[in-house]
């Protein structure tokens, strides 16, 4: 089992406690003595015209706050210039402008790109922003976010970087028709369970029990490999940094899934999110594992056959217990930027991902990370996955998918092997010598075995 | 009439172009050359130092690097074939006199499937291809193939959509060959003999090589440097089956951003394109 040098519990409590001490330093200046003075648009005068950029994707949570950025931009003129990409292009081009020195004011951080961007001092620590009472909202209530979130997604070895933006834990999406119409009376508990009992009753006719997102990229590492390890008591590394796949829980999740494979669609290596949702949605597959995020896409009867039929509950359960995938993505300021954009970015951060917004980012189709969001009993009737999200993020494990700067290597050894695992090409003892082999050498190079570099993540 | 023309007037015309092929041509390629003498990742500009030949060493020792030219290797040895198959056999039909609008009509859409742009061809195959409501399992008799998700059939697919663009090319390159044999030594030929493969092998075929010639280097070339189609179509997957030499050279250099790495795989790739171009140069063009 993984164990990083800060136990997570400690990590949490020293980010939490930096960032409150910060904005409470901040406070106890006087300087906000009258905090009711303060106010998004004198906040923005000074930076009025000024224009900063960033990047989106192509994502139900962008196009939340996309459409709530009008009255952002009136209300401190302010012009936020979005640029999109798909996922597998985002991290790309932001490095490339970074490197560059770019034009980028904002960087969009996925939470496995943390400590790249952070080592590379791409980023601004959210300090230098929330000890100047001229920019710090008097209500930004750091302790309101999700602790498992904000230090996986914006956190780096107690620093915070950035705040939670895109926020994402895996979810099992089931439909309940599906099920009962095979004699369900509800979801399964442990993935054992999905396996052995639904699995066999809900593959027939065509349809499949269960489809798990695997494609070739992120994909295969994030939604498929790391699903199946972690709940079963396997890591990517062990307490020195070694691969940890050849161990014999991480070697129960990798065989679990080729077993269950057999109650999945036919070239399930091929799916990425939009296949699988997809099938979800046409009531081709009875259960996925899916990110938040895709909520919206499920429940539209515009996008789903199967919108009265879904129903949402935390992933099932290994003998590790419940490790919900977690994914998402923070909000940081550039370092590239000048003062004035420097300002104007944290600006718009703090509102796109404020406790007045929340409301309404959930209700346009955002996963705020946000406690008060979802403290509404009535918000709770009408997102239905507002529980299992919340219960997802009290289980996480930020490590996840290590979040170090060499997880871009890192993730394409574990996307080819863990392919190549999947389609039986390699067995799932030689894939994971293979990928820990490889693994060991990016990490080697990098320093952590020769003592150059902390072994933290 | 020859006049003397000064140096400064040559420069004048020819600097222009040797500038600009220098600085598009050139200085990147000699930039690629000093990248990949060294570590060199994007990610981690701090540490960036000189290491020699350790990247070649690192290519020309992977298994995956090979894997994935013999894997392209294996679709230029099956496709090209059937290119040169096919595009001879539009070639000689069209080559044949009479039923001249309905040859022009046939040149001009052959020209279709070249100018379709390559991501547009893979982005047209995830829909044809899809094994649910593709128009491929349909038109095959409502079989249910998964051609996207299968390594075999996703082979076969990539295969498919280079043959269809590509054999139009070489038909009409062809077709310009076969229109170089003079008019009288072809109706000579064919008094004496009623064999079309005679006439094809000893009096058209040595009009053909040097567009044989080209083909193959340009097709090699191409496949080579295969990207678009595949990576809209399969991104390389599934698993490696449909990762070419150039998917895997971006994906070392813009998704690993190891830079150095990918500049010597490309490096080592633009020597294997060279020596091809001149066995393939040697062994048929003096023939002609």
């Amino acid at each position: 089992m993984y164990v990083n040098l800060f136990s997570m519990e400690e990590t949490m409590k020293r980010i939490q406690v930096l960032a409150s001490a910060a904005v409470a330093a901040t406070l106890a200046t006087g300087a906000l003595a009258d905090s009711h003075a303060w106010s998004l648009k004198r906040a923005a005068e000074p930076y009025a015209g000024t224009t900063i950029d960033v990047v989106f994707l192509l994502r139900p949570g962008y196009e939340a706050i996309e459409a709530m950025l009008p009255a952002f931009e009136e209300e401190t003129g302010i012009k936020v210039n979005i640029i999109k990409h798909p996922y597998e292009n985002a991290l790309g081009e932001q490095v490339r402008d970074f490197v560059a020195g770019g034009d980028l004011d904002i960087a969009l951080i996925d939470l496995v790109w943390i400590g790249n961007f952070a080592e590379n001092e791409w980023i601004l620590p959210i300090e230098e922003f929330t000890s100047n009472p001229d920019l710090v909202d008097p209500d930004l209530d750091i302790d309101d976010f999700f602790p498992l979130v904000l230090n996986a997604f914006g956190g780096w070895n107690g620093v915070v970087y950035g705040l939670p933006f895109d926020n994402y834990s895996g979810l099992l999406f089931y439909n309940n028709c599906m099920l009962e119409a095979a004699g369900f009376d509800g979801p399964p508990a442990t993935w054992q369970e999905l396996k052995d009992v639904y699995g066999p009753a809900l593959t027939k006719d065509g349809k499949y029990a269960f489809a798990l997102q695997s494609k070739r990229n992120e994909t295969q590492s994030a939604d498929s490999f790391a699903r199946v390890i972690w709940p079963f008591g396997g890591s990517f590394l062990d307490e020195n940094f070694r691969s940890n796949l050849l161990s014999e829980e991480s070697q129960a999740g990798l065989k679990f899934r080729q077993d269950l494979m057999q109650y999945m669609p036919d070239g399930i290596v091929a799916y990425d999110h939009a296949e699988t949702v997809n099938a979800f949605a046409q009531g081709d597959v009875a259960m996925i594992t899916e990110w938040s995020a895709f909520y919206s896409t499920v429940v539209s009867p515009d996008t789903s056959k199967v919108a009265d039929c879904v129903a949402i509950a935390p992933e099932p359960t290994g003998p590790a217990g419940r490790k919900p995938a977690l994914g998402g993505f923070s909000l940081a300021v550039a370092s590239q930027a000048d003062d004035d954009e420097k300002a104007a970015s944290w600006l718009f951060i703090q509102w796109a991902t404020s406790k007045a917004n929340a409301g309404e980012y959930l209700q346009r189709g955002g996963v705020p990370a946000r406690h008060s969001a979802y403290a509404d009993p009535a918000l709770v009737e009408t997102f239905k996955f507002i529980p299992a999200l919340v219960e997802s993020w009290q289980d996480g494990v930020p490590e996840f998918r290590p979040r170090f700067a060499e997880w871009p290597e890192i993730t394409e050894i574990v996307q080819e092997w863990g392919s190549k695992i999947m389609l039986g090409e390699v067995s799932t003892e030689e894939g994971a010598r293979i990928l820990g082999e490889r693994m060991e050498a990016v990490l080697e190079e990098a320093g952590y075995y020769s003592g150059d570099k902390p072994l933290a993540q | 009439m020859r006049g003397k023309v000064s140096r400064r007037t040559v420069f004048a015309f020819i600097g222009p172009a040797v500038i600009g092929l220098a600085m598009v041509g050139i200085a990147p390629l000699l930039y690629a050359g000093w990248t990949s003498l060294h570590f060199f990742n994007l990610t981690k500009l701090r540490r960036v130092k000189f290491i020699g030949l350790d990247n070649y060493e690192s290519v020309l020792t992977d298994p995956v690097f090979w894997e994935a030219m013999g894997r392209t290797f294996a679709l230029l040895g099956t496709a090209l074939p059937l290119q040169i198959v096919f595009g001879l056999g539009i070639a000689l039909v069209l080559h044949q006199p009479r039923l001249s609008l309905l040859k022009t009509l046939t040149r001009l859409s052959l020209v279709l499937p070249m100018a379709t742009t390559y991501a547009v061809v893979g982005l047209l195959g995830q829909v044809m291809f899809n094994q649910k409501f593709g128009v491929v399992n349909q038109l095959l008799g409502g079989v249910n193939v998964n051609w996207i998700g299968d390594p075999n059939n996703a082979f076969i697919m990539i295969i498919f959509w280079d043959v269809w663009q590509w054999t139009p090319f070489v038909a009409l390159v062809l077709l310009a060959g076969l229109t170089m044999v003079p008019v009288e030594i072809e109706e000579a030929a064919r008094l004496e003999t009623r064999k079309w493969w005679t006439v094809l092998r000893y009096v058209q075929f040595p009009y053909l090589v040097p567009g044989l010639v080209a083909i193959l280097i340009l097709r090699t070339a191409d496949t080579l440097k295969l990207f678009d189609m595949v990576f809209t179509l399969t991104r390389g997957g599934p698993g490696s089956s449909t990762e070419f030499i150039s998917l895997m050279i971006q994906r070392v250099g813009f998704r690993g951003f190891d830079q150095g790495l990918a500049s010597a795989q490309a490096i080592i790739l633009l020597i294997i394109t060279i020596v091809l171009a001149q066995l393939y140069i040697r062994a048929f063009y003096k023939e002609v």
